[in-house]
């Protein structure tokens, strides 16, 4: 078996986030695969449906829990659209984890400050439920997250749970224009809100992602409020095809996304060429 | 390592009859009917012609052919899905007659394929494969393998590589256990070493030969590339471009590549890898539509960085064996020798 083989996973569960966005909950058909299968927050894998290709998403379960994987992904290719048809009990392949991670337990006894925007929040999801899953490890948690539009926005009942949970200062946003009339969140960009909710950037650390635009946006925020480079992190998803480092698609530079990221400081990726 | 033998023209041809006759594939470069030289399996040794310039695509297929299956898939009752692995292709290989830039590229490749996660498609394939090599004379004015630290007598990649010594013969130097092993198995073949000064003198002449008329040296360009990332040298080279990736194609280390799925009936088919090039326009398109290389300028950039600065950056050697073929195949007239001779006056008007 070479390194392109992927293991098979079964739908457990299918959940639809937006109109266009669905979260697949994976398991492993081979038990022993299942039982020793591990990974830490920020990795990625390479997914696919038989017949119609491979695609590349992060993990947006958290490593906290085991036993299966989950992928949020939006409908737009020929693999998007091909794990759009499938229903629970239907196989797939997953090669991973691949690549590197956020480096969690040297933020022990920090503040987390999490940005995110839209889809983005994807791999941001499964560093938050790392965190919260080991909550005592961890001073405050602010989470920001925004979308174009209330109909927008993913993982809406965690949203709801995160609001709840007094251990979390959640601010939801979505851009002036994308709100309903019941909408109880803000009303602006992500980093107007962030710059509105103004964390501590002491002992902080911030995670951020979401589209370029947003993250250009953001920085500069974070910045003002204290956050040094060394301590703004981000996950990049450049395409990619073999996700180890060969197939010659992700790099920035020398920089190989799949292998040396997807998770880089704000540091790391201000020492890049201007090729995002 | 470094002993040498000698071996004659018919010894050789007599080597690729031993070998085919122990059921031995053997390749190297071969006439087809249209006249074009490239390197091909011969089955016969007559098929193998080694005074022929330089074959039109690199060896670089034998190693990582155009497309080959990951592994098939087959879909049963139930839903169930059972994959099937793809075999290693791990049949025994001679090529006899590699151009030497050719053997150096399949070398600088083994890094890539092998940092981390190995690649055992091919390395099943180098470790069951010896490269002989035959050294160059130099061929024309696009070879440039003096301006990569690479010569026309490199040992980089070869198992065992001959020297012309004058009467049809070749001196045989010994490069590696494994051309040593080719050697210990037929030694009727081989000779005691002989034409030392002649080896020498032929290897000094193709030195000369191609290093008067290649580019300078394109390692010390490298801070003077980092430090101009955008200039517009790359839009001036990106007007020659039509996209069409032949430089690729036929280029001994470009090995960038894609995984395609090929439904073969219903319910099953095969995972694929298939030669790829950065010079597509939707090579690495993102799926919002967003495209980090998103003009010719960039990805001529990408293709020429990847070369000379990213592989060495990241694996210690050039990604380029400086054979010239991109320049020959290139149907706008791109040319590299040019294109490192341009930075190198930038580079120096820098200074």
């Amino acid at each position: 078996m070479n390194v392109y083989q992927p293991f098979t996973v079964r739908v457990a569960e299918v959940t639809d986030e937006t109109a266009d966005t669905r979260t697949l909950k994976l398991e492993f058909t081979d038990p022993a695969v299942a039982e020793r299968f591990d990974f830490r927050a920020g990795q990625f894998g390479e997914y696919s449906v038989f017949g119609a290709g491979e695609c590349t998403f992060c993990i947006a379960s958290p490593p906290t829990r085991k036993g299966y994987i989950e992928c949020s992904f939006k409908s737009v290719g020929k693999v998007t659209k091909a794990m759009r048809e499938l229903n629970v009990g239907d196989v797939m392949g997953f090669r991973g984890p691949y690549g590197n991670h956020f480096p969690l337990p040297s933020l022990y006894g920090k503040s987390v400050v999490f940005v995110a925007g839209g889809i983005g929040l994807a791999p941001v999801r499964c560093v938050i439920w790392n965190v919260l899953d080991l909550r005592d490890k961890f001073k405050d948690v602010t989470i920001v997250y925004g979308a174009r539009t209330v109909a927008d926005l993913v993982y809406k009942r965690e949203l709801e749970e995160w609001g709840k949970r007094p251990d979390v200062k959640l601010w939801t946003t979505v851009d002036p224009g994308g709100e309903t009339p019941d909408w109880k969140g803000k009303v602006g960009f992500v980093p107007a809100i962030v710059e509105q909710a103004a964390p501590s950037a002491r002992d902080a650390v911030a995670v951020v992602c979401g589209p370029p635009i947003m993250i250009k946006f953001t920085l500069p925020v974070l910045k003002k409020l204290g956050f040094t480079d060394d301590r703004i992190y981000t996950t990049l998803e450049n395409r990619m095809k073999c996700g180890i480092g060969k197939c010659g698609r992700c790099n920035i530079g020398h920089v190989y996304v799949c292998k040396d990221g997807p998770v880089f400081t704000a540091a790391e990726m201000a020492a890049l060429p201007p090729e995002f | 390592m470094m002993n040498a033998t000698t071996i004659s023209s018919s010894d050789l041809s007599g080597l690729a009859a031993d070998l085919l006759a122990a059921r031995v594939r053997v390749a190297g470069p071969a006439r087809a009917s249209d006249g074009t030289v490239e390197y091909r399996h011969a089955g016969a040794p007559a098929e193998l012609v080694l005074d022929s310039g330089v074959p039109r695509r690199s060896l670089k297929e034998f190693f990582l052919p155009p497309t080959e299956p990951l592994f098939a898939w087959r879909t049963g009752a139930g839903g169930r899905v059972e994959l099937l692995e793809a075999p290693l292709p791990a049949d025994p290989a001679v090529v006899i007659g590699a151009r030497p830039c050719d053997a150096a590229g399949i070398e600088a490749l083994d890094k890539v394929m092998g940092w981390d996660y190995r690649d055992e498609p091919w390395f099943a394939r180098r470790e069951a494969t010896t490269i002989v090599s035959l050294a160059c004379a130099g061929f024309d004015r696009s070879c440039m393998c003096t301006s990569v630290g690479l010569a026309p007598d490199t040992t980089k990649g070869s198992d065992l590589l001959l020297v012309p010594i004058g009467g049809g013969a070749f001196r045989a130097e010994v490069v590696t256990a494994k051309g040593a092993r080719l050697v210990a198995a037929y030694p009727a073949r081989f000779r005691p070493a002989s034409g030392e000064a002649e080896a020498e003198a032929f290897r000094k002449a193709a030195r000369e030969k191609v290093a008067a008329s290649a580019p300078p040296a394109a390692d010390p360009l490298r801070p003077w590339l980092d430090a101009h990332f955008d200039h517009p040298l790359w839009r001036e080279a990106s007007l020659r471009c039509h996209g069409c990736g032949a430089c690729a194609a036929v280029c001994p280390t470009c090995h960038c590549f894609d995984i395609v799925d090929e439904p073969e009936t219903v319910g099953t088919g095969v995972r694929r890898r298939n030669w790829d090039t950065c010079q597509t326009p939707r090579f690495t398109i993102h799926a919002s539509g967003h495209n980090p290389k998103n003009d010719q300028p960039a990805r001529i950039r990408q293709r020429v960085l990847h070369k000379i600065v990213i592989y060495p950056k990241k694996f210690g050697e050039m990604l380029c064996t400086g054979c010239g073929r991109c320049s020959r195949a290139c149907p706008g007239g791109m040319d590299l020798p040019e294109v490192l001779a341009r930075i190198a006056a930038l580079a120096g008007g820098a200074q």
